[in-house]
């Protein structure tokens, strides 16, 4: 023991060593692009998704040539894990801001670690592009530099109604009461606001307004209210585990419902369906992006992407996906690494096709916010496909998967 | 004589380190740096007065951000709410930490170490789930785990808003500074006498007629003061906090581990932790936390463990070691 | 239907949900008092706070999802496997980790020092895991997975909670006996209630810290095993479980394996039947104010004494 002690010292002096060498090894012609995204802690599942679709975008765009108008530069990502915390993501932008001296930032999916961290770009007038973090004010404090691709979450709920009151007219079911279960993050009780306002607006009853804490290992108890209110529809927002547990214990306590809406997050999440199986049978869930899109070249992402790492594209993904190649078309327009010409060049960008447009609309456009006026949300349901469940693409209309007609209300197994 | 001249050089030890922090923002500009400059101090100040509890009250806290988050929370609803400059709320929130510490202090801290240690926390995370639960409380605007926002108004004394790094850093390292003599002052006075024989041996600390409780719950209203002004700080800093950024039990854990690397219960143990582990973690998580996910965390904990195993008393005890033997070099020369 | 009858029923409904949601509190309930009987088995014999309490239940989970997954075999089978790896983890976790730390603060009734060592482990484990198995969330679908026992009433329990009910009295019951029986258990309460004096009538006392170490992962690996049939495995899991068992124990008093249980059920029945009246959220705020309030009162939990085990 006395003879190790002497090394403590060495051995913590290397470790500071070996973490800043990751500086010095920057190559030539590069274009460096800063992404802040939670790759350990509890949103790690969902932050190494974007991070893969990234690396997969990267990949593609520099054995294509890299960027053409900066003389082949190729594109370099450094990745800082934000733990979904507030305060490393500000630190985080800080330094790759001045020290890594990146072009632009992109990340950080959580809203709370987003907000902060894009106030720190706007700061330093860096273009900051946000492929997925939904709620609302990120594109509402007038800032210059903060691109969002993702839909806002009162354009979520707007749509989980609008929904609704199609699928009432469409199979002639009167939906009278609803009830809504949410985890009390930022996340759910955001959408929880947008649903309360949307449900008393169009005249269903309230009967449960529950939220559950992120940390609950037995939904049972929110099972049962469910079980003793008896609404006709529930709204969930809930992350990965938690979706997991509620889908089960539904499917297990027999509750009967005319149709259960996901919000994304955790129902999209590519181990939910391995997860729960049968029991997901019915679910509608609310994304921007579903496999079965019948658009070029998604057939050919997806099989990419699955061979890569294992599970399907998902809408975060996609928007991670596609964020790498808009920030390709604004570096080729820009034709600069200056971030207020990049930043130009993001305000007037239309990506409308190429390889990264796998989304589910036309073009990413942005308005005088930031916001991509665009972003459309599509509704899915889980379906029992011979064995295997899968998502189908039911609304809007026009986008429901050809041949498929959705079961509603849900079937009561 | 050895011991004067020791304190004379002690003293000329003391000045060019302080000249140097004081300059570090002159010479320094890239705010990065700044950044985890102010971070580290912002932490070296948490943990010296979580010391005073946690370090010479011989008990281990482990629910201190119940009292950042006082402090931030106090402040900030007292300027959003009545426009009353954050430079007062943070006395305000100061003070009803130290009303709330007494509170919890006086029935904790009869209790033995894993006792208390598992009640402080339970009283961080019951803290932390109350807010997250609490929209409004009256006319006042909590807003549950969505957190609050402080309006950006640049450059503003009054508001406790700057835009240049060098004033927050000037900030902190004066709270610092005080925080340091106040536990200097302490360590000489009766009561930090009393409170580390009663940390060493409460029994026969009590067999002597010290009513170390007593010393305990001032120690910790001291403690739990200076902590919430912290709070104010990390507020008006990132103009932005929510709960699980602010209560969590990660920072409570983050500043016991800084007092017990760097040594705690001595002056020097906090800042020589903070100056070790903050910009260590800042650094790997940066430039290894995009790599590796979760190797960052690993390291961390390996150094947790080895410090732990070589240097139980913290790496103050190795580094005065160290530095008096310089001294005694350079007299000898 | 009269309004009589209507409100009959309704009271009816009433009456089953809350009977059902209290039966699940004392399923769920006696499963958290499982995963805290290592960790107060643990504290009563090193008087240490296992931090590392949660990612131990993780390895545990992976431990019994590999098991399952790899060969397809019942979940309650991969407890003679799971157990003694588990607990020969623990053995040498104490032994090559601990025990260093141990050693240099042997006068010290409750080192600090090895709290902090602990929590280094937990950090090194709950992110290897991340590094091996990724953060994806996984579930092994059993024999017993989303199986109910069905009681009158629209009254549903799901099979493997009431297996874990089982599995918590049995273990519960084979520990007490192993310790007041054996030798080697009289040998771990000895140190529990005096070290130096154990150790002075010549019983080994590094050995037997390593041994109750060593139970108290494998009661946790039990706990793991019982868990994986209807839970989800994921690197941060223990985080969940942690927090709660650090509580239990403390209700049930730090050291004593049925105040373990016992604070578990009660945890279980506030969650589940407490939901009943409020949001779920604020059922967390009632078990963190009734643990205060109780230190308060009474500071060595419902069964804590110093000569309790």
């Amino acid at each position: 023991m006395k003879i190790l002690r002497p090394m403590l010292v060495p051995v913590i002096a290397l470790t500071m060593a070996l973490g800043t060498l990751g500086v010095a090894q920057a190559a030539s012609k590069t274009v460096k692009i800063g992404n802040i995204i939670p790759l350990s802690g509890p949103s790690a599942s969902v932050g190494i998704q974007g991070k893969n679709a990234r690396e997969m975008a990267v990949q593609e765009i520099n054995d294509a040539g890299g960027i053409k108008a900066l003389g082949g530069a190729k594109l370099e990502m450094l990745y800082a894990d934000s733990k979904s915390d507030p305060t490393a993501g500000v630190s985080a932008a800080e330094q790759m801001i001045n020290s890594d001296k990146v072009a632009l930032l992109t990340g950080c999916w959580n809203s709370a670690v987003t907000y902060p961290t894009t106030q720190v770009a706007e700061r330093y007038g860096i273009p900051f592009v946000v492929p997925v973090s939904v709620r609302d004010t990120i594109t509402e404090r007038g800032f210059k530099n903060v691109f969002r691709i993702a839909a806002k979450d009162s354009w979520w709920t707007r749509d989980q109604f609008a929904f609704l009151k199609d699928m009432e007219k469409e199979f002639g079911t009167k939906i009278k009461t609803v009830a809504f279960v949410y985890e009390n993050g930022d996340w759910g009780t955001g959408f929880a606001a947008g649903w309360k306002k949307l449900a008393k607006a169009a005249g269903y009853k309230v009967v449960l307004d529950e939220p559950y804490p992120s940390t609950a290992s037995d939904l049972t108890p929110v099972v049962l209210k469910i079980k003793r209110a008896k609404p006709d529809v529930l709204f969930l927002t809930s992350n990965a585990s938690d979706a997991i547990l509620l889908t089960n214990t539904l499917a297990n306590m027999k509750v009967h419902l005319k149709a259960i809406i996901g919000s994304g997050g955790g129902h999209a999440d590519p181990t939910f369906l391995k997860a729960v199986g049968k029991n997901a049978d019915g679910i509608f869930d609310i994304v921007e992006w579903e496999t079965d899109l019948n658009k070029p070249g998604v057939k050919e992402a997806n099989a990419k992407f699955n061979k890569l790492y294992g599970y399907n594209l998902a809408g975060e993904a996609v928007d991670a996906y596609a964020s790498t190649y808009l920030i390709k078309e604004a570096l080729e327009k820009a034709a600069s690494t200056d971030p207020q010409k990049i930043r130009q060049a993001l305000a007037n960008i239309k990506l409308c096709s190429g390889p990264g447009a796998i989304f589910s609309y036309e073009c990413i456009d942005f308005d005088k916010d930031g916001q991509n006026k665009n972003a459309a949300l599509v509704v899915v349901q889980i379906h029992n496909d011979n064995g295997t469940m899968k998502r189908f693409s039911v609304w809007p209309k026009a986008a429901r998967h050809a041949g498929y007609t959705p079961t509603f209300p849900m079937a009561n197994k | 004589m050895k011991a004067l001249a020791d304190s004379k050089a002690n003293k000329y030890f003391l000045a060019a380190v302080l000249l140097i922090a004081v300059l570090i923002p002159q010479v320094i500009t890239s705010p990065s740096i700044m950044q985890i400059l102010i971070l580290t101090l912002f932490y070296a100040y948490l943990t010296s007065s979580w010391n005073l509890v946690g370090g010479f009250a011989g008990v281990l806290p482990l629910g201190h951000s119940a009292f950042i988050g006082i402090g931030a929370y106090t402040s900030t609803i007292l300027y959003l709410h009545y426009g009353l400059s954050p430079w007062f709320g943070m006395l305000a929130g100061g003070v009803l930490a130290a009303v709330i510490g007494v509170i919890i202090g006086i029935p904790t801290l009869k209790l033995r170490g894993a006792y208390f240690a598992l009640a402080t926390m339970a009283f961080g995370e019951g803290l932390r789930v109350l807010v997250e639960n609490v929209d409004t409380i009256g006319p006042l605007k909590v807003n549950g785990p969505r957190g609050l926002l402080i309006n950006l108004t640049g450059n503003s004394f009054i508001d406790y808003q700057f835009t240049s790094k060098a004033s927050y850093y000037y900030i902190i390292l004066a709270l610092l500074l005080i925080i340091l003599l106040i536990t200097w002052l302490l360590m000489r006075s009766k009561i930090g006498y009393y409170l580390s024989a009663g940390g060493e041996d409460p029994e026969a600390a009590a067999a002597l007629g010290i009513n170390v409780p007593r010393y305990k719950v001032m120690a910790m209203a001291i403690s739990c003061f200076f902590t919430a002004l912290a709070g104010t700080f990390y507020a008006q800093m990132f103009l932005y906090f929510y709960p699980k950024s602010i209560l969590g039990l990660d920072m409570s854990f983050e500043i016991a581990f800084i007092a017990l690397i760097g040594g705690r219960g001595t002056i020097l143990g906090p800042v020589l932790g903070a100056l070790l582990l903050r910009p260590l973690n800042e650094f790997t998580r940066i430039y290894l936390g995009g790599i590796l996910p979760g190797m960052h965390l690993v390291i961390f904990g390996l150094i947790l463990i080895l410090v732990m195993i070589f240097q139980p008393r913290g790496i103050q005890e190795p580094l005065t070691r160290l530095y008096r033997r310089i001294l005694y070099r350079i007299k000898g020369s | 239907m009269s309004g009589t009858a209507l409100l009959y029923t309704d009271w009816l409904d009433e009456m089953e949900i809350i009977f059902e949601s209290l039966l699940n509190g004392l399923l769920m309930g006696s499963i958290y008092g499982l995963t805290a009987v290592g960790l107060t088995l643990i504290f009563g014999v090193l008087k240490v706070i296992n931090f590392a309490h949660g990612s131990i239940l993780m390895v545990g989970m992976y431990a019994a999802y590999w098991c399952i997954t790899l060969t397809g075999m019942n979940p309650y089978l991969a407890i003679p496997i799971v157990v003694p790896l588990m607990f020969y983890f623990g053995y040498f976790m104490q032994q090559f980790v601990i025990e260093p730390v141990f050693k240099v603060e042997k006068d010290v009734r409750e080192p600090i020092t090895v709290i902090i060592v602990t929590t280094g482990v937990w950090y090194i484990l709950d992110n290897l895991a991340l590094m091996i198995f990724g953060a994806k969330y996984r579930v092994v679908h059993t024999s017993v997975t989303g199986k109910l026992f069905e009681l009158p009433g629209d009254i549903y329990l799901l099979q493997p909670k009431v297996y874990g009910f089982i599995l918590t009295f049995i273990s519960g019951l084979l520990l007490f006996w192993f310790l007041k029986t054996t030798l080697m258990g009289k040998a771990i309460r000895a140190t529990s209630l005096d070290r130096d004096a154990a150790s002075l009538m010549g019983v080994n006392q590094y050995k037997i810290y390593r041994t109750a170490f060593g139970i108290g992962t494998a009661v946790t690996g039990l706990a793991g095993c019982v868990l994986v049939p209807f839970y989800s495995v994921y690197p941060s899991v223990g985080i969940i479980f942690d927090i709660r068992a650090f509580i239990i124990v403390v209700l049930g008093g730090l050291g004593s394996i049925p105040g373990a249980i016992l604070g578990g059920i009660i945890v279980g029945i506030i969650e589940s039947v407490g939901a009943m009246y409020m949001p779920s959220t604020w059922t967390e705020l009632v078990i963190y104010g009734l643990f205060l309030l109780l230190l308060f009162i009474k500071p060595t939990g419902l069964f804590g004494s110093k000569h309790d085990f």
